[in-house]
């Protein structure tokens, strides 16, 4: 008899150990709860009239893993600054790669999602996270003396409401090493044509002529994008149709894919360029294993990147996608708004994220403290924080979008669904490389819309 | 004393519930880290869902795996991923099967040294691995055409091309497994009784002799395990080729691991993704009966042929 209770006892509390373990975080009934519980209770009952006073604890998710340098440092300043003014609050960050970004956005989208998160307001990113709910809207005639540039927040809406703010203005270019160039009496391309010949006599002395991360895929997309609005000018309504109807045989899409195509044949890119990554592309470029890197705006932070060989840093200009024969858009440029911050839906400290995203887009800080670190444009009017000290890349970035008589827009791998997104960026190392033809490259991309 | 301790200690283990109990740990985890994501894979792969939080999942019949019968990407993963396998069992396993031989033959300090010089590459981290070969294949300064200029080529060759990547994707591979491989055939040699050895050298058995007369056949059951196990890494392959190549250029080195992680969580093809695991799963399980069919055969085989001989 003993032993048969010994035995039930025992089984009884492993059991129940096993299931203790394996258990959900449950509510508490009112004589169990802790003062610690009854605490946290209180808090979500009442979030807005104790957040500003009592202690607040809060989450970043970046996509910004260096914290040291561009973006990423502009972030980590301000949310430094922001703890200092409000020494109640504590913000934990965690950051990741855009990619391990994305995958574990997917996973708190499920699970809870952190309270502050970067987001990007283009269609293969943002339609399917609004979809899904779990961005909180936010009162856009809070942000009318923000400083918006027109149209900027476009990207952020949803049948007219907002769900985020825009961080940067982003466009494409090509970066030179202005003293390679000087030393070799190269000049800088005003035509395609002009381009492809400098290609030529660059790889003669067996250098790179252009650095592209293919690998990545979206940078050869975007310089897919780049083509086309040098042939048609701003070509949202062509994409959005042929994305619509899964069908891109409109010409455009042909003519600059070939053009794309052809060069590439002609070695216009390092070898290898279709399986390299960023940071290997940026690196021949910052070594002067090329004379070229095609990249975004962003970028523009290397000409303060201490990390970077002074003869290099201080030697880094940057010129637009140059004109197209017969192109209808040789003014304009790519350019659209990207990367931006929103609130997560399901933040229990909703008030004090919204309080501090909105700190972070004050003028006077995302934008400053970016244009300060050189770190391309921000979405907002810059021109009250010139110093006058910029540096060149800087103002050759002013020079572009003033000069410009219109922009593209969102790339067009991004204004899909995060399917045609992942297609694309697949399918255009194929068509690069010669693997593919262009017309299997632009079924194969009409399919990925269907 | 001693026999009525194991008395009741009989007494206690005949007991259900403590059977139960002890078994509860086991089964539990089973269930909850095997059983239920098979469940739900099966569940989402009849479903069209984004994976993004509470998005609605349409139910879609069996339109996921007619899609996937349709998708060429598809096949170009499987077909990579039987390369490696056959890579693994053609190459890397022979080679691991001779090196462990030899090492059991070397004896002392040299012994020690080279067993850990094999394997290190298992202890030095994927994502290490990865941007070594990357740095090894680049053509503009890698390794490999380093050495080729040495000895006179032009050394302009992209390793990782359309045409070359999925080789030397799989040279990595199979590089990066051969440790592993190794230390299990190495650990199967020593648990064989040294005493054959020593009646095969009376009975002036040469080296080669004693290896596919005694190693060999005494190994069999060591190679059974090693090979299914490298089968289905090669199926399940995803760390390597997302850092090497990420399946590019184009989908030339997709493998099935890498091509099910894309679709679930790239493409927003959550569904998809999952209809790929089912379909993954079952090829596993397929694989692994099939192999293990095939060794028994042998061993019937070889105990009947034996029988016989007897009689």
């Amino acid at each position: 008899m003993k032993r048969k209770l010994l035995a039930t006892l025992l089984a009884v509390a492993m059991t129940a150990t096993l299931l203790a373990g394996c258990t959900q975080k449950t509510t508490p009934t009112e004589s169990t709860k802790t003062p610690a519980a009854t605490t946290q209770a209180s808090q979500a009952a009442t979030t807005k009239a104790t957040e500003s006073a009592g202690p607040v604890t809060f989450k970043v998710f970046s996509n910004l893993p260096d914290r040291k340098t561009g973006q990423g440092l502009v972030e980590q300043t301000m949310i430094d600054n922001y703890t200092k003014e409000n020494t109640n609050v504590k913000i934990t960050v965690e950051a990741l790669d855009d990619a391990a970004y994305k995958t574990k956005f997917k996973a708190y989208s499920i699970e809870g999602m952190p309270d502050v998160v970067s987001i990007w307001g283009q269609p293969s990113f943002l339609d399917e996270v609004l979809a899904a709910g779990v961005l909180a809207p936010l009162n856009e005639a809070d942000y009318k003396d923000y400083g918006f540039i027109s149209g900027s927040l476009d990207g952020f809406k949803k049948d007219g409401v907002l769900y985020g703010l825009p961080r940067n203005s982003d466009m494409e270019s090509f970066y030179y090493n202005a003293k390679m160039f000087e030393d070799n009496g190269w000049k800088v391309p005003a035509t395609y044509d002009e381009l492809l010949a400098l290609a030529d006599t660059i790889n003669a002395k067996g250098i790179a002529p252009v650095a592209m991360a293919g690998g990545d895929g979206w940078p050869l997309v975007g310089y897919l994008s780049d083509i086309m609005v040098k042939m048609n000018g701003p070509f949202s309504d062509i994409v959005t149709n042929a994305i619509t109807k899964g069908d891109f045989s409109d010409p455009l899409f042909k003519q600059a894919t070939d053009l794309l195509a052809a060069s590439a044949k002609a070695d216009l890119f390092q070898a290898g360029y279709d399986t390299q990554d960023y940071a290997t592309a940026k690196n021949l470029f910052i070594n002067g294993q090329a004379a070229m890197f095609y990249m975004g705006s962003w970028e523009a932070s290397m000409a303060l990147d201490t990390t970077i060989d002074e003869a290099i840093r201080t030697n880094i200009k940057a010129f637009t996608m140059p004109a197209v024969a017969d192109g209808k858009g040789s003014t304009s440029i790519l350019a659209w708004n990207g990367g931006g911050y929103a609130v997560s839906a399901s933040s229990e400290v909703k008030a004090e994220a919204t309080k501090f995203l909105n700190y972070m887009f004050k003028p006077e800080n995302l934008s400053k403290i970016g244009w300060e670190n050189g770190v391309g444009m921000s979405a907002q009017d810059e021109t009250a924080f010139m110093t006058g000290k910029e540096t060149d890349l800087q103002k050759q970035f002013l020079d572009f979008l003033k000069n410009a008589s219109n922009t593209s827009g969102t790339p067009v791998n991004d204004c899909g669904t995060a399917t045609f997104k992942t297609s694309i960026e697949s399918e255009i190392q194929s068509v690069c490389n010669g693997t593919v033809t262009t017309d299997k490259f632009l079924a194969a991309i009409g399919a990925a819309c269907k | 004393m001693f026999y009525t301790r194991r008395t009741h200690m009989n007494k206690l283990y005949s007991n259900k519930l403590i059977i139960f109990s002890l078994v509860l740990p086991g089964l539990l985890l089973f269930v909850f880290a095997l059983l239920a994501p098979i469940i739900l894979s099966v569940y989402y792969g009849f479903m069209d869902y984004s994976g993004m939080g509470k998005a609605a999942a349409d139910f879609i019949g069996l339109d996921n795996y007619k899609n996937l019968m349709g998708d060429k990407a598809f096949w170009m993963s499987l077909r990579n991923s039987i390369l490696l396998a056959i890579g693994f069992i053609c190459i890397q396993h022979p080679i691991a099967i001779g090196v462990a031989a030899v090492l059991d033959k070397l004896q002392g300090k040299a012994e020690g040294f080279f067993r850990c010089v094999y394997f290190i590459p298992n202890v030095i981290s994927v994502a290490i691995i990865a941007y070594l070969w990357k740095f090894i294949y680049n053509p503009s300064f890698g390794l490999f055409n380093n050495i080729l200029k040495v000895f006179g080529f032009a050394g302009k060759v992209n390793w990782l091309s359309a045409d070359n990547a999925i080789w030397s994707v799989l040279l990595v591979l199979i590089w990066h497994g051969f440790g592993w491989g190794m230390l299990i055939y190495y650990t199967g040699i020593k648990n064989i009784d040294p005493v054959l050895y020593e009646a095969a050298a009376i009975d002036g058995a040469d080296a080669r002799t004693t290896f596919f007369r005694i190693t060999l056949p005494l190994m069999k059951p060591v190679i059974q395990v090693n090979v299914t196990l490298a089968v289905i890494s090669a199926l399940k392959q995803l760390e390597t080729v997302y850092l090497l190549t990420n399946g590019g250029p184009g989908n030339s080195t997709q493998f099935m691991g890498n091509f099910l992680y894309q679709q679930a969580f790239q493409a927003g093809k959550y569904g998809y993704g999952n209809a790929i695991g089912v379909v993954f799963i079952a090829i596993c399980l397929i694989t692994t009966v099939l192999l293990n069919k095939a060794f028994a055969e042998k061993k019937t085989a070889r105990r009947l042929k034996n029988g016989t001989a007897g009689e």
